[in-house]
C-alpha cells in the first residue's frame, strides 16, 4: 500500500514537471498572429454601431491629490458621453507596480483597454506590440497635433511618430527657501543657474547652532535616478548610444561620462564638506526636510509644488527656479518626464478601442488639463489651457507655477532632451542610483562608482535586445 | 492532491524557471541550462550572502538573548509583573509592516524621534538608514524589537511549566540570582530556546518587510538580502527576470535545508527534554 501510494506521487510528480514544461513551451509563443488588425485604429462609427454602454477598464498610478484629479475628470467625461463609452479607472500602486500588474495581464491576455505608463516604460510598450500607436488615431481623426506641447510629445515618438498620448508631464526645478536666503543675506531672486553656484550658496546656506549641530543644510535632494537624467540633458549630453535610442534600439547607457562623474563628485563633496545632508532614495523622505525647513535648496519634480506650497504655509516661502546646468558652458534643457497614455489593441473590441481614445482626446482638451495643471502642478500637455481662465487665475496667484512652463517654452528640443529611449530604462535608473549612492557615501570613487553602475546594467540591455530583435 | 497543488507544483515550477531565460513580459522562453546558477558564483552574489549572514545574526541572538533575560528578570516577582510581562510581549500584536512604518518614522533623517532625542543630549545626529554601515543594524534592530515579544511569550510559558519542586530544592541548596538562572533555569528551558533558533532563523532568512519599508535594500546594497534580491529580480525597477530569482529561491531553499540540518545536528544534542 504504502509503496504503491508513494510511486503514485512519483508519477505525479512526473506528470506535473511535463505538464510546466508543456504550459511554459505553449506560453512563450509570440503571438504575432491576429495583432495585425488588433493594432488598427477604428473610426468613431464603432460606437454608434455597438450596444449598450462600452466600458473603457484604465489602469493609471496617481494617488492623493492627483487620484482626485483623475477621478473628477473620468466622472466628467463619463457624464458627457451619454451612456455610450463608461471608463473605469482602477489605481495599480506606484509606476512601477502598474507596469509589472501590465506584464502579468498580457501573459494572462488579460489587458486594460487604457493604461498610464511612467516615461521610462516607453521602449517596452513599444516592443510589447499590444499597443495601437496613438498617430494612428490622430491620422484617422486628422486631430490637430498643436494641441500637444512639442517638447513634450518629442519623448513619446519613435522615429516622428506618437505612439502615446502624454498625460501628467513634469520637468525637473529648483526649490528654495526664500526666508533661509533672506537669513543669509543671500538675494533669493538671483537663483544660483549652475552646480558649482549650488555649491556656493551651500556653503553660506549652512547653519550649525552653539553644539556645533547643524539645523540647517544649504542642500539636499533624494539619491533619484530621474535628477541625474536631468542634468545630462541640460548639458546636452545623451544618456544612452544610438541617439537616445531614437535612431535604433540603444546598446548601452552613457550616464559614466565625463557629465555623470561631474555631478556625482559635486554631490558626493557637499555631502562630505557638511553642506547636503543625504536622506537616501526615496524621495518622500528628501521632500520632507524641505517640507521641515532643514535644507535651503533641493532638487524636485514640478508635480510635489502644490504640496509643498501647502505644506509651507505660514512657515516660509517656497520658491521655483529653473533647473541648474552642469556648467556655465552647458546649452541644452531638461527632459520632459512624467506619464502618457497607452491604447491597447490585443485582445480588445473596436468599441472599446475608440472608446479609449475617446477619453485620451478629452483628457488632452485645453479646459481639463488647465483643471489638471492647477489641480496637480503637472504641465499642462496642451498649450491653450494656459489661456483658460483658471489657469490664468491659479498662476497670478501662485507664480511659482509659471517657472515649470517657461522652462518648458525655453526648451530648445534636442536629442538630448528627448531622454533615453531603452527597453530596461527603469534598471537603468535604478543602476545610476547604485553607482550615484556608492559615490555619494562614499563607497568608491565616483568615477569608478558610476562606471561599475553602467557595466551592472549591460547584461540586461543585451538580453532585452535579444528578445525583441 | 492539495499538498501536491499547493507545494510541489511550485517547488517544480521555481526548478523549471530556474533553468530558463525570460521575454520581456516575464514569460519564460529559452532553455538556459544552469546559466542562472553559474552567474551566481561572481562576486555581488557573495556580498548578498554576507549581508544576509550578517541579518541573521543581528536580528536572532539579540532578540532571543534580549528575551532570556527579560523573562528572567520578570522572575525576580517584582511588584506589577503582571503588567511587565504583557508590556513587553506586546511588540507581537504588531505586523511587521505596521512595526516597520512606525520605526521609518523614528528613523527619518529629517523629523525622526531618534536624532531627535540624541540632538537633545547634545548627540550629533546619526544616519540611520542612509549610512552603509549603520542601516543593516538599524533594521536588525527594528526586527529584534518585533520578535522580542513572541520570543517572551514562548519563554515565559517555559518558565511556568518548570515544577516549582525542582526550584524550590536549589534554592534550598542555596541556589540564588544568577547561580539559580544557569544551573536551573537555562537548561530546563533549552528546548524553548532551540525552538526558537531554529523558528527565528527561518524566519530572519524570509525577512522582507521591513528592509522594503525601511531601506528598500539600500544604501549601497547594505541590506540587500538574498529574499530582497529575488524581489528585486522577480519584480522592482520593472525587472522580470524570473528565471534569475527562482535560481536564487533554490540556493535560498538549500541554505534554510542546511541550517536547520546542522541547528539538529549541533544544538539539540545539548537540548534537556524532559
Amino acid at each position: 500500500m504504502a509503496t504503491s501510494r508513494l510511486r503514485r506521487t512519483g508519477v505525479a510528480a512526473v506528470a506535473l514537471l511535463v505538464a510546466t514544461a508543456l504550459v511554459g513551451g505553449c506560453g512563450s509563443g509570440a503571438d504575432d498572429g491576429d495583432s495585425a488588425g488588433a493594432l488598427d485604429a477604428p473610426g468613431a462609427e464603432v460606437l454608434d454601431s455597438a450596444d449598450g454602454t462600452t466600458t473603457v477598464e484604465f489602469w493609471h498610478a496617481m494617488k492623493g491629490a492627483n487620484a482626485t484629479a483623475v477621478d473628477k475628470l473620468v466622472a466628467d467625461f463619463n457624464a458627457r458621453s451619454g451612456g455610450k463609452v463608461e471608463v473605469k479607472p482602477v489605481f495599480q500602486g506606484s509606476y512601477d507596480e502598474t507596469i509589472a500588474k501590465y506584464k502579468a495581464s498580457v501573459q494572462q491576455k488579460n489587458t486594460p483597454a487604457l493604461i498610464q505608463v511612467y516615461d521610462i516604460g516607453s521602449r517596452f510598450m513599444v516592443d510589447s506590440r499590444q499597443v495601437v500607436p496613438m498617430h494612428r488615431f490622430i491620422e484617422k481623426d486628422a486631430f490637430d497635433t498643436a494641441e500637444i506641447e512639442p517638447n513634450i510629445a518629442s519623448y513619446y515618438s519613435v522615429e516622428g511618430k506618437l505612439w502615446s498620448m502624454p498625460f501628467n508631464s513634469s520637468t525637473p526645478l529648483l526649490y528654495l527657501n526664500k526666508e533661509a536666503f533672506e537669513r543669509a543675506r543671500l538675494d533669493p531672486t538671483k537663483p544660483p543657474k549652475t552646480l558649482a553656484e549650488i555649491g556656493e550658496l551651500a556653503k553660506r546656506l549652512t547653519v550649525k547652532d552653539g553644539s556645533g549641530k547643524t539645523t540647517q543644510y544649504g542642500f539636499g535632494a533624494a539619491i533619484y535616478g530621474w535628477l541625474l537624467e536631468q542634468l545630462l540633458a541640460t548639458d546636452g549630453k545623451e544618456y544612452c548610444d544610438n541617439g537616445n535610442g531614437r535612431d535604433k534600439l540603444a546598446t548601452k547607457v552613457q550616464f559614466d561620462q565625463a557629465t555623470g562623474v561631474q555631478v556625482a563628485q559635486w554631490w558626493a563633496d557637499l555631502v562630505r564638506n557638511g553642506y547636503a545632508t543625504n536622506t537616501g532614495r526615496k524621495t518622500d523622505d528628501a521632500q520632507a526636510a524641505f517640507k521641515a525647513g532643514t535644507v535651503a535648496m533641493h532638487l524636485e519634480s514640478t508635480s510635489v509644488l502644490r504640496g509643498y506650497v501647502d505644506a509651507a504655509k505660514g512657515r516660509f516661502t517656497v520658491l521655483t527656479a529653473p533647473y541648474p546646468k552642469v556648467t556655465d558652458a552647458s546649452a541644452g534643457g531638461p527632459i520632459i518626464g512624467g506619464a502618457s497614455l497607452w491604447i491597447n489593441g490585443v485582445g480588445h473590441s473596436d468599441a472599446e478601442k475608440r472608446g479609449a481614445w475617446e477619453f485620451v482626446k478629452f483628457a488632452s482638451g485645453a479646459a481639463q488639463q488647465a483643471q489638471w495643471h492647477t489641480g496637480t502642478g503637472y504641465v499642462p500637455i496642451n498649450p491653450k489651457a494656459l489661456e483658460e481662465q483658471i489657469d490664468k487665475d491659479w498662476v497670478a496667484q501662485y507664480p511659482q507655477f509659471r517657472t515649470a512652463v517657461d522652462q518648458l517654452h525655453a526648451l530648445p528640443p534636442s536629442v538630448a532632451s528627448a531622454g533615453c529611449l531603452l527597453g530596461v530604462m527603469p534598471q537603468a535608473r535604478k543602476a545610476a542610483e547604485d553607482g550615484l549612492e556608492a559615490a555619494i557615501v562614499g563607497a568608491k570613487p565616483a568615477e569608478q562608482a558610476l562606471k561599475d553602475a553602467a557595466a551592472s546594467v549591460q547584461p540586461e540591455i543585451d538580453s532585452y535586445n535579444k528578445s525583441v530583435g | 492532491m492539495v499538498f501536491a497543488l499547493f507545494i510541489f507544483w511550485p517547488l517544480a515550477r521555481t526548478f523549471y524557471l530556474s533553468t530558463h531565460g525570460n521575454d520581456i513580459f516575464g514569460a519564460p522562453s529559452t532553455y538556459v541550462g544552469l546559466d542562472h546558477y553559474t552567474e551566481m558564483l561572481s562576486g555581488e552574489f557573495g556580498e548578498v550572502l554576507a549581508t544576509t549572514a550578517l541579518f541573521t545574526l543581528v536580528s536572532v541572538l539579540p532578540a532571543i538573548v534580549g528575551a532570556l533575560v527579560v523573562v528572567l528578570l520578570l522572575e525576580a516577582r517584582l511588584r506589577g509583573v503582571r503588567v511587565l510581562r504583557t508590556a513587553f510581549a506586546l511588540p507581537f500584536a504588531f505586523s511587521v509592516a505596521t512595526a516597520s512604518v512606525v520605526f521609518a518614522v523614528i528613523y527619518n533623517p529629517a523629523i525622526g524621534i531618534a536624532n531627535g532625542l540624541l540632538g537633545a543630549v547634545g548627540i550629533d545626529r546619526v544616519d540611520w538608514l542612509t549610512d552603509p554601515s549603520i542601516a543593516l543594524p538599524a533594521v536588525g534592530l527594528a526586527t529584534v524589537w518585533m520578535n522580542l515579544g513572541y520570543n517572551v511569550l514562548v519563554l515565559s510559558a517555559g518558565v511556568a511549566a518548570i515544577p516549582p519542586e525542582v526550584v524550590e530544592a536549589a534554592r534550598l541548596d542555596g541556589a540564588t540570582g544568577w547561580r539559580l538562572a544557569t544551573g536551573i533555569t537555562i537548561p530546563l528551558l533549552s528546548p524553548q530556546l532551540f525552538f526558537l533558533v531554529v523558528v527565528s532563523t527561518i524566519h530572519a532568512l524570509q525577512s522582507f518587510g521591513q528592509i522594503h519599508i525601511l531601506t528598500k535594500g539600500g544604501p549601497d546594497d547594505a541590506t540587500t538580502t538574498l529574499v530582497y534580491s529575488i524581489y528585486e529580480r522577480a519584480f522592482a525597477f520593472g525587472s522580470s527576470d524570473f528565471g534569475g530569482a527562482s535560481a536564487q529561491a533554490v540556493v535560498l531553499l538549500a541554505i534554510m535545508l542546511i541550517c536547520t540540518a546542522v541547528q539538529f545536528g549541533i544544538l539539540e544534542r545539548r537540548v534537556h527534554y524532559r
